[in-house]
């Protein structure tokens, strides 16, 4: 009886709307339809600005910013193209532009501050934690150039293939990865000068 | 979840594995095993993970949407009323009609001939009175300024003014 009682119950099914699906809704002026877009895209785009900004409460600032852009040029959208694409253009263009002008004020303000180990710090080894790296990551990514570091991201951490990373920064796929080679050349540089114990990792190789 | 044992013996060296990369990115203790085995591995352990701005998703998508709505509420404000398409192409005719209009009345007035033969009749009427005064074939005069008024080249009546004090005041 109570299986019977189940069966009558109405179910509705949850059938996720697509993207293009959701914009074309937004675009007819369904707001509500904004706000679960950006439900749905807000912990990727926070995630990828925070790994290029390394902060958090700027790479927050940066994501709504994005957002924001996005409700302004949500007309601009082809959707004959992957919306993710689309959005993660955006987000490296907010986030680069970003990374620019820190870097210029950074530059004017801690032009001499460097994090130097000592050479006895290596001598004892290392073991390699997760929230250490994180740290590491942020100071020897701080050489890169902010399209070295967000091509460094997407590819190392959001896994994204260098071909998907061309289309989204409208380069060529060549380009990508040669940015590729020399972020990794000059943070292995940064390791050996500024942490010698992480170092060691490629001299042991 | 794939175990540390299993992970172990299938790692290697610039691995793309989606699995193995998982993995990676939530043990500690194979961390350390991978970076030991393959250091550019290191920082591929701080992806994979989307996270969650600070104050939580709901915080923040309301952030989103209250900025959006006032932004919203500017654009309503600043904007000018908007005009119909229709009413700007009738507006456009009317002004396009105007200036021609103007320019074909200024051309007709500049150069059409006939104005200047519809001056010249009171002139015509002029002159016949002054026949009724007697004609001065030759004028000989010590004092006499003459003045000759510039005439049409196929007039062949030659009008000049003579300004002479010895002459009579009726003449």
């Amino acid at each position: 009886m109570s299986a019977d009682i189940h069966l009558m119950i109405p179910t509705t099914p949850t059938v996720e709307v697509d993207d293009r699906q959701l914009v074309q809704t937004i675009r007819e002026g369904d707001t509500d339809a904004f706000e679960l877009l950006v439900r749905r895209k807000t912990s990727k785009v926070y995630a990828l600005c925070y790994r290029i900004i390394g902060n958090a409460e700027d790479a927050k600032d940066i994501s709504q910013l994005v957002f924001i852009k996005l409700w302004e040029n949500l007309e601009k959208y082809d959707p004959a193209y992957a919306f993710d694409t689309w959005l993660y253009r955006m987000v490296t263009n907010v986030a680069i532009d970003f990374m620019r002008n820190k870097q210029s004020r950074d530059n004017a303000v801690n032009s001499t501050l460097r994090l130097v180990k000592t050479a006895a710090d290596a001598e004892q080894g290392v073991v390699v934690q997760r929230k250490e790296v994180e740290n590491v990551f942020n100071d020897v990514s701080s050489v890169l150039s902010p399209k070295q570091k967000t091509i460094f991201v997407m590819n190392q951490m959001e896994d994204l293939p260098s071909a998907e990373i061309a289309k989204i920064l409208g380069c060529r796929e060549s380009t990508v990865r040669n940015h590729l080679f020399n972020a990794r050349k000059l943070m292995q540089q940064q390791l050996y000068k500024r942490y010698p114990e992480y170092a060691q990792l490629w001299r042991e190789r | 979840m794939m175990s540390c044992e299993t992970f172990r013996m299938n790692f290697h060296e610039s691995t793309e594995d989606a699995a193995l990369l998982a993995h990676l990115r939530t043990c500690d203790r194979c961390l350390d095993f991978a970076a030991t085995a393959d250091p550019d591995v290191m920082f591929r352990a701080l992806g994979g993970d989307d996270l969650v701005p600070p104050g939580g998703i709901d915080a923040f998508v309301d952030d989103v949407m209250r900025q959006v709505r006032v932004r919203d509420a500017e654009i309503t404000v600043t904007a000018p009323h908007p005009v119909s398409w229709t009413r700007r192409l009738a507006v456009a005719a009317t002004l396009a009609a105007a200036v021609t209009g103007a320019t074909l009345v200024y051309r007709y007035d500049t150069a059409a001939p006939p104005a200047t033969r519809l001056v010249r009749a009171p002139i015509a009427v002029q002159r016949a009175a002054l026949t009724t005064k007697p004609s001065v074939e030759t004028y000989q005069s010590e004092s006499a300024t003459i003045v000759e008024v510039p005439a049409d080249q196929n007039d062949n009546v030659k009008v000049v003014m003579i300004f002479d004090e010895s002459l009579p005041a009726d003449l």
